[in-house]
């Protein structure tokens, strides 16, 4: 075809660059407000800025959530929902306190196993969808229970130990060294997104029947896709039992709703194809200093899950917003 | 001859007990282009997918010449990843590798834009979204991708039906050197104009298998093939439009992608709307039903101006919309070919918001007769009924709601040729009895035969009228192909 | 011999799940059948029904309400405060609970339809709120009126019976027939299906989304606000945390009870029989004395059995 030059405009790359991850800079903008406002309370409240130690209780407070939320994006791009994600956290959170003894050669290795009993958790997950042709919500509400199940079993009381060495490798109470962590998350996810299964990934959550036209390997990618959710949730029930020393079957719980909180305010589309683990870190942050905030503005306790809830709503209609302002200019 | 680079041989499909395809055979030879014609329904786009292993014969063989023989199919429906660019989309399972192994993605802009470049696309942006380029250029892409892969088999099923004049130049001389490089080449196109510019062999397909296979062969000829019959006889005598008073005016009316619309409808004719897809039809028709409403503009109902804002108005306003997907946009398949009936009447047919099923049961058992819609009886889910059937069903709820003005938005689509006939006829009966009739059909031929006049759409405007003495489907296309070398997509900002 | 459509064979398999428990329970704790011990079982399945009842009429269309535990748990609370235990503030105390169930289901449409948030996001939201007042409104269920009995008149609705029957299950039989003729022979009915099965043509159809989706969601605030009145009348007090279990069951229910829980299929019976279904295994294994981690895991296990065994039924 005769290029015609004149009547066929060009978006620059710019344009497309902030048209394609808007829901990551609106994530973005969104956590830049709320470290804004954490700095102002906090200042206003304590008469000085910040310093390590909040900075480091923060990252340490939020990783489990980080984890968590990386690994329901995951199955989320897929267009699909993971609500087992806080059985997984309870089981990995008991086995940790159960095995793991007073060696950290020996917590080392455990956490390796619970790792992979994550994975198995999410590869049942993951057969139960792709080949019971289910639908993700109801065979994860399921499993949910069965996970919750089996971490009381193996942890019917809160209790056992973790080793104090093994905590301070996780989430070290003196430096946000847990920040090392998140970073190579990023890595990981990079290499991840150049992958293979990363792109069909996203093809899936595009348009399932489309991929499979296209010869994306559906049953295979989704499976992955729990498999990386199941073992992320259990590396979050591990940062969960390293902070508190200590093992507890429930405390796991809240972990399904919140993940799937980061995960909305991180950009990442409920309707699948749409977001980056970038944006569920950002929304984990985003979740976790949102509860900050509203402790230093001495927010009565009592109502932290009201202000919770007017936020995610407002944050989620105000970025639909934008976003689609944005899109509709371009 | 040499041996046929792909070939059917007695191909049988049936979907839920509706045959698609009854002993099919086609043979493709290397470096030739096939042309596949026959009605919508007739089985061409059922037999693309099983040449291209989408789908699996229930009888009957595919046969290749080599083993690892590459077939790329160019589909129907667009299969274009919505929120990938278009490099994602082009260079999906064969992206470029840099450190490690793991895909250059800074690459794949540049990579696409070359390798489009080499197909003589230079105007797509391969950074772009692909939900954000236009129909056109997306249907570009597709073929783009497919011919990208190095077919030696291409398939391609309705390649042409968003494209203009000089894309389609663009494809055709694409093909001519794919065949001349040895490629077998299957293509199926409702533009008889096209099929004969392009094609070497024409086989025809009526009702699931093919009729008959020609080097050279004439539209009546063709037409009769695949119809089985003359097309004078599957259309409805032509009658005089009863002169009745107007019962809808558009003054202005203006929809996102159309410009102002101005447009009068009467009592007891057939209008036709006419031009190519995603011309701004569907705006129109969509508008005037309130699914959304018209941005600016007026509707005048008898002369009176009617609020149309949501589909509710409409149909107080006595207008009814038969979509053209009606498996997405009109039916409920699972639900009972009842429950399809009678639903924006179960008002009429309630008393305090509870149903008078005995009512309920007389209307349908009478619509079931009126419109002989074959069906084991009105429990039946509407998904296992025929296509034909299916429309049936679709055109008789809204004869229910006695709404005098009816919107028919391409609704012959894919159902086969007798029913088409008894669609026809009916249509024709109701313009009888005074309705009146808003038509689009994709299908040139089906609108200047049905049609009192045609009313041909490019860019979003109404750019030609033709009465009844000027109507041809030539006259239609060729109002509807007319370049006049403004921009090429109707919404650019 | 009439074939049973794939709807009608769902709820006999969840009548047929609901009477083999039982029988199950009987062959391992002999008088697990005897009357009393069925009618206390069918009580509390009543109240999973009640919240099942409204989740059904969401799921329907393909929504779902996570609001539905602080629903429940303020209504309890609202109940008890606002009538001080005293039946002469009864009326006003149930007419608020169900008044605020309603609201806040009124809410939640009003995202979903008008502001296109995701259900889940929506509910989940919805319950953060609710959850937030009545804990900050009641100091976290330590206010003076905190301890207030429900009013004798509903205490007397959960526990009493009239002619050998409970009138718990009088109300639950009313609410069947209420919520199933509603679906089988209304209007509303055929449009909530219209609605669950295709929105676009249901839109086309004439029928007002926006409006359907509100008016569901509505219900559904009402039925588990219900569903909190008829508990704390069970329990006397309302107590911290009465609604979260009902999250987890009253989805369950409607899934086991052969709705889509992408929409469009299913009915209220189904429904019904999966609540008992829920309540009689866990009724069972406390026969049994299993641990509480026992029940946690048949629950799953039940559930995705009965929902393989529906998905073979699609594959006809």
């Amino acid at each position: 075809m005769q290029p015609d030059a004149a009547a066929l405009p060009r978006g620059s790359r710019l344009g497309h660059a902030i048209g394609q991850n808007i829901g990551l800079i609106l994530a973005g903008a969104i956590l830049a407000l709320a470290v804004a406002g954490f700095l102002l309370v906090y200042s206003i409240e304590q008469h000085r800025l910040p310093g390590n130690f909040e900075l480091t209780s923060t990252v340490n407070n939020a990783i489990p959530l980080v984890f968590a939320a990386v690994g329901q994006s995951f199955v989320v791009l897929t267009r699909g929902i993971d609500l087992s994600v806080g059985g997984v956290v309870d089981l990995a959170n008991a086995l940790a306190a159960v095995t793991m003894g007073k060696s950290l050669g020996g917590a080392l290795l455990w956490s390796a196993v619970i790792l992979a009993v994550g994975a198995a958790c999410g590869l049942v997950n993951g057969l139960l969808v792709a080949f019971g042709r289910l639908q993700p919500i109801v065979v994860t509400l399921a499993t949910l229970s069965i996970y919750q199940g089996l971490a009381i079993r193996v942890l019917p009381a809160p209790g056992g130990a973790i080793p104090p060495a093994y905590t301070n490798l996780l989430v070290n109470p003196n430096a946000p060294w847990a920040l090392v962590y998140i970073g190579l998350l990023v890595l990981a996810w990079a290499g991840f997104r150049r992958s293979r299964t990363g792109v069909d990934l996203y093809a899936i959550g595009n348009d399932e029947a489309s991929a499979r036209a296209l010869g994306v390997n559906v049953l295979r990618t989704k499976i992955i896709a729990y498999m990386l959710d199941g073992a992320l949730a259990a590396a979050a029930g591990l940062f969960l039992a390293a902070s508190a020393t200590a093992g507890d079957a429930t405390t796991g719980n809240s972990y399904t709703l919140t993940s799937i909180v980061a995960v909305v305010l991180g950009g990442v589309s409920l309707f699948g194809g749409r977001g980056s683990a970038a944006g569920a870190i950002a929304g984990a942050f985003i979740t976790t200093l949102i509860v900050n905030i509203l402790f230093f503005s001495h927010v009565n306790p009592l109502y932290q899950s009201f202000y919770e809830g007017v936020f995610l709503i407002v944050a989620v209609v105000l970025g639909g917003a934008i976003g689609g302002a944005i899109r509709r200019r371009r | 001859m040499t041996a046929p680079a792909i070939a059917a041989r007695g191909v049988s499909k049936s979907f839920g007990g509706v045959k698609a395809l009854t002993g099919a055979s086609i043979a493709v030879a290397r470096g030739s282009v096939h042309a596949l014609v026959g009605e919508n329904g007739a089985g061409k786009s059922t037999l693309i997918k099983i040449l291209g292993g989408r789908i699996a014969a229930d009888e009957g063989s595919v046969e290749t010449a080599g083993p690892s023989l590459r077939i790329g199919t160019v589909f129907q429906e667009l299969t274009l990843l919505p929120y990938m660019t278009v490099a994602e989309n082009l260079l999906l399972g064969r992206e470029p590798r840099g450190r490690l192994g793991l895909i250059d993605r800074a690459a794949m802009p540049r990579l696409a834009e070359a390798e489009l470049a080499g197909l003589g696309i230079t105007h797509i942006d391969p950074r772009a979204l692909a939900a954000d380029i236009s129909l056109a250029e997306r249907q570009i892409i597709e073929i783009a991708r497919v011919i990208m892969a190095r077919p030696q088999v291409l398939l391609l099923d309705e390649a042409t039906s968003a494209l203009v004049e000089r894309e389609v130049a663009w494809l055709f001389g694409q093909i001519r050197a794919l065949r001349d490089a040895g490629v077998a080449i299957v293509f199926t196109s409702h533009r008889w104009g096209e099929i004969t510019s392009i094609a070497d062999e024409i086989t025809i397909f009526r009702n699931g298998s093919d009729v008959g296979t020609f080097t050279t062969i004439g539209e009546d000829e063709a037409i009769t093939l695949m119809t089985g019959q003359a097309l004078e006889t599957i259309f409805p005598a032509r009658f005089a439009p009863s002169s009745g008073p107007v019962l809808l005016s558009l003054r202005g009316a203006r929809a996102e992608g159309t410009a102002p619309l101005d447009l009068d409808l009467r009592a007891g004719e057939i209008l036709g709307i006419g031009g190519l897809a995603g011309h701004g039809h569907r705006a129109l028709f969509f508008g005037l039903f309130g699914a959304p409403g018209f941005r600016e503009g007026r509707i005048e109902r008898e002369g009176r101006p009617v609020r149309i804002t949501a589909p509710w108005d409409a149909i107080r306003a006595g207008i009814a919309l038969v979509p053209e997907d009606r498996k997405s946009e009109g039916l409920f398949l699972p639900l009972s070919v009842r429950d399809n009936f009678t639903l924006p009447i179960l008002r009429q047919l309630s008393r305090f918001g509870i149903l008078r099923l005995g009512a309920e049961h007389a209307t349908v058992a009478e619509s079931i007769r009126r419109l002989a819609v074959r069906t084991p009886s009105a429990q039946q889910p509407v998904g296992a009924l025929s296509g034909g059937n299916q429309q049936k069903v679709l055109l008789g709820r809204w004869l229910l709601t006695r709404s005098r003005i009816l919107l028919l938005y391409d609704v012959t689509r894919g159902v086969d040729v007798a029913t088409k006939h008894e669609i026809y006829e009916l249509i024709a009966g109701l313009a009888r009895e005074g309705y009146a009739i808003l038509f689009y059909s994709s299908d040139a031929e089906e609108l200047a035969h049905l049609c009192h006049r045609v009313k041909v759409m490019r860019r979003g405007a109404f750019v030609a009228e033709l009465p009844a003495d000027a109507l041809s489907a030539e006259a239609i296309v060729a109002a509807a192909m007319r370049e006049s070398g403004q921009t090429e997509t109707p919404h650019a900002a | 011999m009439r074939t049973l459509t794939v709807d009608t064979r769902r709820i006999l398999y969840a009548i047929a799940a609901a009477i083999g428990l039982f029988v199950v329970g009987e062959m391992a704790h002999p008088g697990f059948l005897s009357g009393p011990s069925v009618a206390s079982i069918l009580v509390i399945a009543s109240f999973v029904g009640l919240v099942a009842a409204g989740q059904c009429f969401v799921i329907l269309i393909g929504g779902i309400d996570l609001s539905v535990p602080w629903v429940m748990n303020a209504a309890a609370i609202l109940l008890t405060t606002t009538s001080l235990g005293k039946n002469t503030g009864a009326p006003e105390a149930i007419a608020a609970a169900l008044g605020m169930g309603v609201a806040v289901g009124v809410a939640n449409g009003i995202g979903i339809a008008l502001f296109g948030i995701p259900a889940v996001v929506m509910t989940l939201a919805a319950n953060g709120i609710v959850e937030g007042l009545t804990l900050g409104l009641s100091g976290g269920f330590t206010c003076s009126s905190c301890s207030s009995y429900a009013p004798p008149l509903i205490q007397t609705l959960a526990h009493g019976s009239l002619l050998g029957i409970p009138d718990a299950l009088w109300l639950w039989a009313f609410v069947t027939a209420l919520v199933s003729g509603a679906l089988a022979v209304t209007r509303f009915g055929r449009a909530t299906y219209a609605l669950g099965t295709n929105p676009l043509a249901a839109t086309l159809a004439g029928i007002d989304a926006r409006r359907m989706t509100i008016l569901l969601y509505a219900l559904c605030g009402g039925f588990a606000a219900l569903g909190g009145i008829m508990l704390v009348g069970f329990g006397g007090q309302a107590s911290l945390g009465l609604g979260d279990p009902y999250l987890f069951t009253s989805i369950a229910a409607v899934v086991i009870g052969g709705v889509n829980i992408l929409g469009g299929r299913g009915n209220y019976l189904g429904v019904a029989a999966g609540a008992v279904s829920l309540t009689v295994l866990v009724s069972v294994l406390l026969a049994l004395s299993m641990p509480d981690y026992v029940r946690s895991i048949a629950y799953g296990v039940v559930i995705l059995a009965l929902l393989l065994a529906y998905g073979r039924e699609n594959e006809r």
